[in-house]
C-alpha cells in the first residue's frame, strides 16, 4: 500500500497550551485508520491540524508526498481531504440540499458531480428525503449522516471523521460502521477519531492510541485490545 | 387623501434609501461579524462621486445618460470597499472586537477628511436629474417623479439582493460562511475571498444609496454620519445580520420618520430611538435577528 497522508513530528498549540507533542501518523491508500484516546487526549486537535483549522508550530503534513503544512484549509479540502467535525458543523439555516451543494459545486468544477450523488445515495439512501429540510431541524443521527455525505461531496481521497459514532444508538452505530466500510470500498481512505476502542476495532485496519497529545501505540487493533497498559490508559 | 398618499410615498422614499444603506451594513455584519462604522462614509462617497462625474459630464451628455452615471457612485464605493477590507480589516480578524470598531471608526473620520480634501467644504449636487423628471400624478396626487425612481431602485435592490443571497451559488456560500466560517473553509470555500466580496457588495449598496439620494439632498460633509445613525436604528430594530430585518426596519423607520416630521418634529429622532429601545428590550436580537 502506498502512503497517502502523513503527519510527521507535529507540534500544535491551542493558545498557550501545547496540545500535540511530536505526533506522527500515516494513512495509506484505501486504508481505515482509527485514532483512539480519552476526551481531551488530542484527537480533535489532530484532525483540526490535519485539515488546517489549527496551524502547526513545527513538523510537516503531507498529502501524496506533497507538503501541505502551511496550505490554507480550503485548498486542502479541494485537494481531497474531506472533514466531518464532532459537532457535525451543519449550517443551521441552510437546507440539507444546500449543505451538500457546496462541496458538489466545487466537485462539479472538477467534473465529479454525478459520481458524488451516486456515492452518497449508496451510503445513506434516506438523505434524499431530508434534502428540503433545514439543518436546524435534523436529529443527531441525521446530522451525522449529512456531515459524512457532505464531506464525500468534494470527491475526497481521504475522509477525516471526528467521533462519527458518538451519541448514536448501538444499532445505528452498526449502520454507520457499515457506511464506513462502504466508503473504504469506494477506495477512499479514512482517519477516524474515536473514543470507543471496541467501535474502532470494528472498522480499523490500523489503530493509533493517543494520550496527552502523544502517540502511545500504533499497530493492529487486536494487539491494542490485548495490550493491558494501552487499554487502561485509553479507558481512563 | 392626497396628503396621505404623499406621506406614504415619502415614507417609501426614505425606506428605500435606508434599506440601501442598512442592507449593506447588515450583510457585512452577518457574514464577517464586523460593525462597520465607516459604512456611512461609503454612502457619502457614492453621493460625492456620482455628483462629481455627473457634474463633469453634464454639459456633454444628454440628461438620460446622466442617470447612468449614478452607477459610478456605487462602483466607487465598491472599489473603496474592495481595497479597505484586505488592507485594513483583514489584519484584525484575530483580534478583539474593539480593534475592529476602532479601525472602522478611524476610517469613518479619515474618509470624511479625504472627501473634504478632494471636493472641498461646499456641497455638490446634480439636481438636473430630479428636475428633468419633473412631477407626475399618482392617483390624483402630484409627486416628484425622481422620488418614485428612487423607490423603484430601492424595491429592485431588495428583490435583487434577496434573490442573490437566497437563490444563487454565491449566496449559499455567503450564508454558509456567515453561519460557520471554519466549516465553510473545511468544505473548500475560500473564506478570504467571500469576505472581500461580501464587503464590496455591502459598500456597493451603500454607494448606490448615496448616489440616488444625491440629486435631492446633495453630497454634503457629515451626511455619512447622519445616515449611519439611522442605519443603526434600522438594523437594531430589524436585527443585525438579517436582510429581511433591514427591509422591515427600513420601512418602520421610514414611516415613523415621515409621521414624525409632520406631527412631532421636535421629538422625531427620540421616538425612533425609543422604538429601537423597546425592540431591544423585547427582542434583544431585533425582529428578525437570531440571538
Amino acid at each position: 500500500m502506498s502512503l497517502l497522508f502523513e503527519l510527521a513530528a507535529v507540534n500544535t498549540y491551542r493558545g498557550a497550551a501545547h496540545v500535540l507533542r511530536a505526533v506522527s501518523l500515516a494513512v495509506n491508500e484505501g486504508e481505515t485508520v482509527c485514532l483512539v484516546g480519552r476526551n481531551g487526549a488530542g484527537k480533535t486537535t489532530t484532525l483540526e491540524t490535519a485539515i488546517g483549522l489549527l496551524s502547526v508550530r513545527s513538523g510537516t503534513i503531507r498529502l501524496r508526498g506533497q507538503e501541505i503544512t502551511r496550505m490554507p484549509t480550503h485548498d486542502r479540502a479541494r485537494r481531497g481531504i474531506g472533514y466531518a467535525p464532532e459537532d457535525c458543523g451543519i449550517f443551521p439555516d441552510l437546507t440539507v440540499a444546500e449543505n451538500l451543494q457546496i462541496g458538489r459545486w466545487l466537485a462539479t468544477d472538477k467534473g465529479d458531480g454525478g459520481a458524488v450523488d451516486e456515492r452518497i445515495a449508496a451510503l445513506f439512501p434516506e438523505i434524499e428525503q431530508l434534502l428540503p429540510r433545514r439543518g436546524l431541524n435534523l436529529s443527531g443521527g441525521q446530522k451525522k449522516m449529512v456531515a459524512i455525505s457532505r464531506a464525500m461531496a468534494l470527491a475526497p481521497s481521504i475522509l477525516l471523521l471526528d467521533e462519527p459514532f458518538e451519541g448514536l444508538a448501538p444499532v445505528v452505530v452498526s449502520r454507520f460502521i457499515d457506511a464506513a466500510r462502504k466508503i473504504k470500498g469506494m477506495g477512499i481512505s479514512l482517519l477516524i477519531a474515536e473514543s470507543n476502542v471496541t467501535n474502532a476495532a470494528r472498522v480499523a485496519d490500523r489503530l493509533y492510541a493517543i494520550d496527552r497529545g502523544e502517540i502511545i501505540f500504533a499497530g493492529d487493533p487486536r494487539r491494542a485490545l490485548d495490550n493491558e497498559e494501552v487499554m487502561k490508559t485509553i479507558r481512563g | 387623501m392626497d396628503t396621505l398618499l404623499t406621506q406614504i410615498l415619502n415614507s417609501l422614499f426614505y425606506a428605500s434609501i435606508l434599506f440601501l444603506i442598512a442592507s449593506g451594513l447588515s450583510l457585512v455584519y452577518g457574514v464577517m461579524r464586523i460593525v462597520n462604522m465607516a459604512h456611512g462614509n461609503l454612502y457619502a462617497i457614492g453621493a460625492y462621486v456620482a455628483a462629481w462625474t455627473i457634474g463633469l459630464a453634464s454639459t456633454e451628455l444628454h440628461v438620460s445618460l446622466l442617470f447612468v452615471l449614478l452607477v459610478t457612485g456605487a462602483l466607487a464605493a465598491a472599489l473603496a470597499g474592495a481595497l479597505i477590507e484586505p488592507a485594513f480589516l483583514r489584519p484584525l480578524y484575530r483580534r478583539a472586537e474593539e480593534y475592529q470598531l476602532l479601525m472602522t471608526f478611524g476610517l469613518l473620520l479619515v474618509l470624511e477628511d479625504v472627501m473634504r480634501l478632494l471636493w472641498g467644504p461646499h456641497p455638490l449636487t446634480a439636481s438636473a436629474l430630479s428636475d428633468a423628471l419633473g412631477s407626475i400624478s399618482v392617483l390624483g396626487a402630484t409627486y416628484p417623479a425622481y422620488n418614485i425612481f428612487v423607490i423603484v431602485i430601492g424595491a429592485l435592490a431588495a428583490v435583487g439582493l434577496g434573490a442573490f443571497v437566497y437563490r444563487t451559488r454565491f449566496g449559499v456560500m455567503l450564508r454558509a460562511t456567515s453561519q460557520d466560517m471554519r466549516m465553510a473553509s473545511a468544505l473548500g470555500i475560500n473564506v478570504k475571498r467571500v469576505y472581500v466580496q461580501a464587503f464590496t457588495l455591502g459598500c456597493l449598496m451603500a454607494g448606490l444609496g448615496g448616489a440616488v439620494v444625491m440629486p435631492i439632498s446633495g453630497a454634503v460633509l457629515g451626511m455619512g454620519v447622519d445616515a449611519l445613525i439611522l442605519a443603526f436604528v434600522v438594523v437594531v430594530i430589524g436585527g443585525l445580520g438579517s436582510l429581511e430585518g433591514a427591509l422591515v426596519g427600513a420601512l418602520i423607520v421610514g414611516f415613523v420618520r415621515t409621521l414624525g416630521i409632520t406631527y412631532f418634529a421636535e421629538v422625531e429622532l427620540a421616538v425612533l430611538y425609543l422604538i429601537a429601545a423597546v425592540v431591544l428590550f423585547v427582542r434583544p436580537a431585533g425582529l428578525f435577528g437570531r440571538a
